[in-house]
């Protein structure tokens, strides 16, 4: 790998590191994503300071070109995840609704109660 | 028997008074005690400032829901305050308040678990027989609840129909919010509930618009298709569960 393609790399490492921490810190991820990001990052550290790795596991696996590999690995990582949450969202809209129809009927029932206490 | 009318609204100001005024007058002269409650579902006109200066009995959908949602809420509406029989009833003037009594007979008689008011079934019935378009797409879907149901309804986007107690329960707990009539048809029938046919009359809406629009009929035609599929597939995978 070119030398300062390895430096732009490791820039964008440390800085995709600094925000996995920070979301640890607040608190506003869960921890299921957070392990997905996590080990994402780990393998891309590997990727990077092992000398040949990426090569190695390519030849390894049959790819012909490095790079093919990191795209295919990196296109079936992304459907995958957007899979996921395609299916998360599903399931907080039905949540969604729910709520928004409990809330609803609950506030007809509180307002009818105020007016019959007024009366009385 | 405790009656209510479920009349979803979205958007009705310039009929969701008329209707009320019309159940008003029909239990008058009758000597009936048919309830209804309007579930506003976020509507962005004065329908709520309607429904709130006549007193109106509703319920108001903090967010939109779209149709599904908004017939659900009364569903469960219904469940909670012990309704024998609940009728999904528009808001804007399509259906006539006098069908009430015929579409709630063979509940009534035990002989249905739901009715399903149809515009089809009796050709001098019904003043509306809806355009060529709507005809054609009605009896794609209703082909296609045939062959995975095995039962024949002939107005399976029909918004006009009665429930009772039992399935007012299970639409309370479970009820398909994406292309609600078709879909919640597939449920009840693949939990071999018995469906029956009265037909009925429609009329033209008095105002306001469509939900469904001619554009998006065609995309509309292929997710209910879709929808009637994977329902049957998966209301049976729930059914054998249990």
């Amino acid at each position: 790998m070119h030398n300062s393609l390895k430096i732009a790399l490791i820039v964008i490492l440390l800085m995709y590191i600094f925000i996995i921490l920070k979301s640890v810190k607040k608190k506003n991820m869960r921890i299921n994503y957070l392990i997905f990001w996590c080990i994402t990052g780990i393998i891309l550290i590997i990727a990077l300071l092992v000398p040949n790795f990426v090569d190695n596991v390519s030849k390894f696996l049959g790819f012909e070109l490095p790079i093919n590999m990191i795209f295919s690995f990196a296109i079936f990582i992304v459907l995958y995840l957007i899979f996921d949450l395609t299916k998360l969202i599903t399931k907080e809209q039905n949540k969604n609704i729910t709520l928004i129809q409990e809330i609803s009927i609950l506030k007809k029932r509180v307002e009818e109660l105020e007016k019959n206490n007024k009366k009385e | 028997m405790k009656i209510l009318l479920i009349i979803p609204a979205y958007n009705e100001e310039e009929n969701i008074l008329n209707t009320c005024i019309n159940i008003d007058q029909y239990n008058k002269n009758n000597n009936k005690n048919i309830e209804y409650v309007v579930i506003n579902d976020g509507s962005t006109d004065n329908t709520l400032k309607i429904l709130r200066e006549n007193k109106l009995n509703h319920v108001n959908l903090i967010k939109n829901l779209g149709i599904g949602g908004a017939v659900q809420t009364g569903y469960k509406y219904a469940y909670e305050n012990g309704y024998d029989i609940a009728i999904q009833f528009d808001g804007d003037g399509q259906h006539d308040v006098n069908y009430v009594e015929k579409i709630c007979k063979p509940i009534i008689d035990g002989q249905a678990d739901m009715v399903i008011g149809t515009r089809y079934l009796d050709k001098t019935e019904s003043k509306f027989q809806s355009t060529f378009m709507r005809r054609l797409g009605s009896n794609i879907i209703s082909f296609f609840i045939r062959l995975f149901c095995g039962k024949k309804i002939t107005d399976p986007t029909s918004g006009f129909r009665a429930a009772n107690k039992l399935v007012i329960e299970k639409f309370a707990k479970e009820y398909p919010t994406e292309y609600p009539e078709p879909e919640s048809t597939v449920q009840l029938l693949v939990n071999k509930n018995r469906i029956m046919e009265v037909p009925v009359s429609m009329n033209e809406r008095a105002g306001g618009v469509s939900s469904i629009r001619f554009g998006k009929t065609v995309d509309y035609m292929v997710k209910v298709v879709l929808a009637i599929i994977i329902d049957s597939i998966s209301f049976r995978r729930k059914r054998r569960k249990k």
